[in-house]
């Protein structure tokens, strides 16, 4: 990092009409974004801005980004919106038996005013109040991220991010009722920045859910980064459920970092958006740590989507279960994309990683890719795709019980993907992301009704 | 209420009926007999409206209507019921969520009133313990890791939940232990009755002293190639196809 935000950022990529806007944007807002007066703050920021400069957004060459080409993302202007007060102008159905919502209007978090009703103990608080009331408290915590796996769209959120909010649960938390941030997009072409950082206590257990949700018109670009700090014998629970517009552009990266003993369940379910990408790096720091990622998406149209993977097995007696499954009808596209990394001296290490996919369509199309990179010797692993079809004679038997195919088609469909939705704990979260299957399926159905087959 | 007139029928271009024709009327029991290949699942299978088979020429009249117009779902609400001689394994699909859908499917094609969920409990419950089967199945997966009985029992416990105007039961006895065939017999009498008919698909003998059929059929290469009374069964059982086959040709 050698620049300071005196020092203009320019682009190493002459006239990169890509990157170029961003960096007239730096120009116009910096002055107002969080915690610019903090030396260490915004030396990482501008470090980002640079290294976002000069590396420009991932082409089709980018090994990492192979099966997803960002043209659509990278022809359209996304600004910002400067509203600090928005009021949410859709709807958004509640999920039933949530603490507590907090409410992202196009990014912006609106404070809550009732702070009360958050489980005690759970301290929720925004990132600019804390980077003001206590400077170098989030300093080992804040950009962690950035120092080893960056793109440009995290290093655009470094570098942008207005606001955020800290979630930091204490050591004598024990919650099973979740904590939702809602995210809700309403602005063409807004460019939405998500900034989380959670703290997991040693010995605390929580549950958080992250739900995106928009207006279906909305163009946006949501650029979000998560950092995620699980302590010693800790555990979280974390639900991302992308239910946003099916024009939304939403690239969301989350980073955990799991102490000794603790367990991260991290569940991502894919609904909604034009283009998703979800980068989910997981270090499993010290022994005994245990992630569990689970994901489902259920996608139509022209929709793509691209869960990219890492497991990094850093210390002995780890253990990792990867499962993602999915179920693409007409013309969408999926990418499964599992690293796993497993450290010279990560000894008994059990990583296990399997994609499933259920293609409804012959123009739908998967590109799965497990990378393996094992340095220890004794270490189990395993990794499996499969991709299929409906079994046509699973649905001559529902047929031939005078079940209508298009309900046989739901219970098919639905019983693959509810291996993965069943291992949501939590009630109305589970009947929440059903309710969103159902209603994705029906658009399934229009479209047979209308054309492919009888 | 089933007339099946010179029934050709292919699959994957080779033709496996060749011309069958029968006659089933209400209230009756037709046993359909044959060696291995002969067409017999084949028949089954065309009846409930499996498109892999295809009907080359020939009707198939049931209840007035032309059978092989409807879709496999409305020929089932129309009571046309088929026991599956390999039943499939469902996993996922809970075996009381499939039953409820198909029962109240029927039910609303029917014009009766869909069963709510105490009601349908109720009434599984006592079809389950009418063919010997435990709760548990009811709430695993469609057939997922039942034994070969277990699945056939399944099958008929669907039989006597549906209570079908026309069962065809493709071999339901094979794989049974002579308790669970009493059972299973036991079921499927229990649906006999004047308006109703089933058409029998068996190897054995063993089936028939159970079920006592009107009219025996011997098919052979997708045809009937004799018909009789019961006691045609006794004497397939001690002569073998074989006999039947030479039989029929210098009849
Ligand atoms: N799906 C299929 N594909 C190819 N051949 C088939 C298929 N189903 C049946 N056959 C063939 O048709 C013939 C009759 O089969 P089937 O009706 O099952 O006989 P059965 O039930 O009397 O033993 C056999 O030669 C069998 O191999
Ligand atoms: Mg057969």
């Amino acid at each position: 990092m050698d620049g300071s935000k005196s020092t203009p950022v320019q682009s190493d990529l002459h006239d990169n009409p890509q990157v170029q806007p961003y960096l007239d944007l730096h120009d116009r807002i910096s002055g107002s974004l969080s915690g610019e007066n903090l030396e260490w703050h915004s030396l990482w920021r501008h470090g980002c801005l640079q290294r976002f400069a000069d590396q420009g957004f991932p082409t089709a060459r980018d090994e990492n980004w192979r099966y997803t080409p960002l043209r659509p993302v990278l022809s359209k202007q996304f600004t910002p919106t400067r509203e600090l007060n928005a009021v949410p102008k859709i709807t958004t159905k509640p999920i039933d038996g949530i603490g507590h919502s907090l409410v992202f209007v196009d990014g912006v978090f609106l404070k809550p005013d009732s702070a009360d009703k958050i489980a005690p103990g759970i301290r929720v608080e925004s990132i600019s109040d804390v980077l003001n009331n206590q400077p170098d408290y989030l300093r080992s915590y804040l950009g962690k991220s950035s120092e080893d796996t960056a793109h440009a769209f995290s290093l655009l959120n470094n570098a942008l991010y207005s606001d955020g909010v800290l979630i930091e649960i204490r050591s004598d938390v024990k919650s099973d009722v979740p904590l939702e941030l809602l995210f809700i997009t309403q602005t063409e072409a807004a460019l939405i920045l998500p900034r989380i950082v959670v703290i997991s206590r040693a010995g605390s257990s929580a549950r958080i859910i992250e739900r995106h949700v928009g207006n279906p018109d909305c163009h946006s670009l949501t650029s979000g980064v998560g950092e995620m700090y699980i302590e010693k014998g800790a555990y979280l629970n974390y639900h991302l459920i992308e239910s946003a517009s099916d024009s939304a552009y939403q690239v969301l990266g989350n980073w955990a970092y799991l102490d000794a003993d603790s367990k991260l369940d991290f569940h991502t379910t894919t609904i909604g958006g034009a283009l998703v990408r979800n980068d989910l790096v997981i270090d499993l720091k010290e022994p005994g740590a245990e992630c569990n990622l689970m994901g489902a998406y259920c996608l139509s149209g022209r929709q793509h989507v691209d869960n990219f993977t890492t497991v990094i097995h850093s210390a002995p007696h780890c253990n990792s279960n990867e499962h993602y499954k999915g179920v693409l009808d007409q013309r969408s596209r999926a990418v499964f994309h599992g690293r796993v990394r497993v450290a010279p001296d990560a000894q008994q290490s059990d990583a296990q990683q399997a994609n499933n996919t259920l293609l409804l369509s012959a123009d739908a199309e998967i590109d799965t890719k497990p990378q393996l990179e094992i340095y220890a010797d004794d270490v189990k692993c395993s990794h499996g795709a499969t991709v299929g079809n409906l079994n046509e004679q699973a649905m001559f038997y529902l047929k031939a019980r005078g079940i209508d195919r298009d309900t046989a088609r739901s219970m098919l469909i639905r019983a693959f993907v509810d291996e993965i939705l069943d291992k949501t704990e939590v009630d109305p979260i589970q009947q929440h992301l059903k309710s969103l299957v159902d209603e994705k399926m029906l658009t399934f159905r229009k479209f047979h009704r209308s054309g492919v087959s009888s | 209420m089933l007339t099946i007139d010179n029934l050709c029928a292919s699959v994957e271009d080779k033709s496996i009926l060749n011309g069958l024709s029968l006659e089933v009327n209400a209230g009756e029991v037709h046993a359909v007999m044959g060696p291995n290949g002969s067409g017999k699942s084949t028949l089954a299978n065309v009846l409930a409206g499996r498109d892999q088979y295809e009907v080359t020429s020939g009707t198939v009249t049931y209840k007035d209507q032309n059978l092989l117009e409807l879709e496999p779902e409305i020929r089932a609400r129309e009571g046309l019921f088929l026991a599956f001689q390999y039943p499939v394994e469902i996993p996922g699909v809970s075996n009381v969520h499939m039953l409820k859908a198909a029962l109240n499917a029927m039910r609303t094609h029917q014009g009766k009133k869909e069963l709510d969920a105490v009601s349908f409990l109720k009434l599984i419950k006592e079809k389950a313990e009418l063919v010997g089967m435990k709760q548990e199945f009811l709430y695993r997966a469609v057939n997922e890791g039942f034994s070969g009985g277990e699945k056939k029992r399944n099958e008929v416990l669907q039989m006597s939940l549906f209570e079908p105007t026309l069962s065809v039961l493709d071999e339901t006895d094979s794989g049974l232990d002579i308790d669970a065939l009493k059972i299973v017999a036991h079921g499927m009498n229990s649906l006999r009755s004047p308006d109703r008919a089933m058409l029998v698909v068996t190897h054995y003998q063993r089936l028939l002293d159970y079920i006592e059929p009107d009219f025996v059929h011997v098919l052979a290469h997708g045809k009937i190639i004799h018909s009789g009374g019961k006691e045609l069964a006794e004497e397939l059982e001690e002569h073998g196809y074989g006999w039947i086959e030479e039989h029929a040709c210098t009849v």
